[in-house]
This record gives C-alpha cells, structure tokens and sequence, in this order.
C-alpha cells in the first residue's frame, strides 16, 4: 500500500525527491501518513480533495484484498 | 462545365462519402465516387485507418459573378427540420436516410502522433499501477468512435480478468478514481491533458446502455405527468449520456442542476 502511494504521489508531484509516506500498522489496519513539498500540496490534495479521495479510494481496493482499513493522511507542509 | 473535386476522409467509406456530400451540399447522384482507400477498423484500434474518397461533382457554368465568395465551399448545415408551419400533408416519401454521424473532422498528424503517444504512456503507468494495487489483469487498447459532436477519436484501455468487480466499485467509483489518477500522473508525464477512457470488463458499455434506457424511461414518465423529475447525482460524462439521449426528445429537454459531485440532470417537459 505504501509503495502503491509513493507511486502515485511521485508521478504527480514536481518535487518526487520530497515525497515521504510513513505507514503504522496495527492488527486492522495501517495508517499512512502522507508528506511533500509546500509546492505540491495543492496538486496531491485536488479541489475539494479530489485527487487524495481519488487515491484513497484506490489504496482501498489494494487494503481490502490484504483484509484491511486504510487511513490516507495529508501530513501539514512546513513552510519555512 | 466546371469541375469541383473534393477529397475526404471518415471512419469508413460512407461516412467519407457523406463528408464531402456535405462539403459540396450535393447529393450523391450529383458526383462521381473514387474510393482512394477503403481503411481499416484494425484490430483493437491497433493500425486502424480512416477510409478517404474523392468526389467529383461537374457544375454547370455559371454566370460569373465576380464575387470570389462563390468558391467558397459553402459550411452546409445539417438539414435542421423545420417547424411545421405549412399545413401540406406529410411526405409519404421515407426521409432520406441521413446519416448521422458528425462530420469526421480530418485528424492531422499532429494529433495522431500526441494520441498514440498518450497510449503508450497510459499503458505503462495503469500497468504499473495495477500491479502495485495487486490486482491480476491484463490491458487491451483501442480507439473510439469519432465524438458525435467533436469528431474527437480517443484513446481506450480496457482491463481484463478474473473477478474486477473490486476495480469498478459502487456505481463504477473506483474505475473512475483510477482513470482520473492515471489521466494526471499520464498528463503530468507528458506534460499536457490525458483524455484517455478506461473500462473494466465492459462496464462503462453497459452502463452507458443502462443510463440511455433509464433516459428514455423517465423521459416517458416526464412526457406523461408533465412534471419535471431529477436523476440521481452523476459524474460529467454519465450525464452527458442522459442529455445526448433526450437532446431531440420531442416531449422533454435537460439541464443539469446542482454543485460539485451533487451535479445531476434534471428531465423538464417542453411547453406544447
């Protein structure tokens, strides 16, 4: 799932080197925190969220064949 | 007598000799017919090709007017029936079967080279990521009919195997979540917009079938209680099905109404 996130996200971002994806699991489900660059935000979030609920429904398909629940986060930027 | 010669092309013979039937506003026993190329459907879109015709129609001279308009070739507008004003009995004669396909629009190299470069790149990155989502399929590619409107040809990728229903999702979500991931991370790729469909196991064919019925039904329905009713909310290109469906509907017309993914068409009964 996590690979199947950096995926996406690094194909859509202009900044792939800052994308990062911190899973934590437990015995039902993993939590997938997701970080990029200030710049990207907007591209990995969509209007109205669109592209995040777009992968979120995708990473769904792949946590529901392991028998799981996803959560998909949107980690704040830091902008300095 | 003068000569006017016009070459085009359409998604079969047919449909070419149409085009140029409407590019010269002639009908068909005013013009000689050479097939330049039968085409080809190809196999799965895969080396498909337009068929091309030339016209030849002999014109009697006329009178020259020196307006350079006249060689012009007139834009013909479809037929649009007229509203019945006269009161003559209806032609017994069957209409003429006019075809109604949109005029093929003549696709340049340009745009066949940036189609086929969008298919490779969708390829690639909906095969990867349907291995990241381990999902056992395979990916076939063909090309759509010309646009009714546009004429616009684009891209299909239809993904087969066992058990898909998991990639279609409630009322094909999960099919519309990846076509629009994969359109941005194609178009991000190739820097433009990606317009390419993708289909699972036929799904969006029999949806699109299943939308044009509930379209007619309800339309009926409208006709019959002369009040306007609302589907339910769908996605742009679901709703454009209903209102291509009912656009000559003589009973009802449609709008969309409503925001966002709340977006749904409304049947309304024209005033008679």
């Amino acid at each position: 799932m996590k690979e199947l996130v950096e995926f996406i996200v690094k194909s859509l971002v202009d900044n792939p080197d800052e994308v990062r994806v911190y899973a934590t699991e437990d015995r039902s489900e993993t939590t997938l925190e997701l970080s990029v660059a200030a710049d990207d935000m907007g591209r990995v979030i969509g209007k109205n969220g669109r592209v995040i609920n777009s992968i979120r429904t995708l990473v769904q398909v792949s946590a529901a064949k392991e028998g799981k629940r996803v959560n998909l986060e949107v980690l704040e930027a830091d902008r300095d | 007598m003068g000569q006017k010669v016009v070459e085009t092309k359409g998604s079969d013979v047919e449909a070419a000799i149409q085009a140029g039937l409407a590019q010269l506003g002639l009908s068909r026993d005013a013009v000689e017919i050479e097939v330049l190329d039968e085409g080809s459907r190809g196999l799965l879109g895969i080396g498909a090709r337009n068929a091309q015709v030339r016209l030849t129609a002999q014109i009697a001279d006329q009178p020259v007017v020196d307006k350079p308009v006249v060689e012009t070739p007139a834009v013909v507008k479809a037929p649009i029936a007229e509203p019945v004003v006269s009161k003559s009995p209806p032609k017994s004669e069957p209409a003429p079967k006019m075809v109604k396909t949109a005029v093929p629009v003549e696709e340049d190299e340009e745009t066949i080279a940036a189609r086929e470069e969008e298919q490779a790149a969708a390829v690639e990155i909906v095969t990867d990521l349907l291995e990241r989502m381990h999902v056992d399929a395979s990916l076939t590619t063909s090309l759509s009919e010309p646009d009714d409107v546009t004429g616009r040809i684009i891209n299909i990728l239809e993904i087969h195997g066992d058990d898909l229903s998991t990639l279609i999702g409630p009322r094909g979500d999960t099919l519309n979540a990846l076509q629009y991931i994969s359109r941005l991370m194609v178009g991000h790729k190739l820097r433009t917009r990606a317009g390419f469909v993708i289909d699972v196991e036929g799904y969006r064919q029999r949806r699109e079938q299943a939308l044009a019925r509930l379209a007619d039904r309800m339309a009926r329905k409208v006709a019959k209680r002369k009040r306007a009713m609302s589907l339910e909310p769908m996605p742009p290109h679901e709703r454009r099905i209903i209102h291509m469906t009912l656009r000559d509907d003589k009973y009802v017309y449609t709008e969309s109404i409503g925001e966002g993914n709340r977006r749904k068409v409304k049947i309304i009964p024209k005033r008679s």
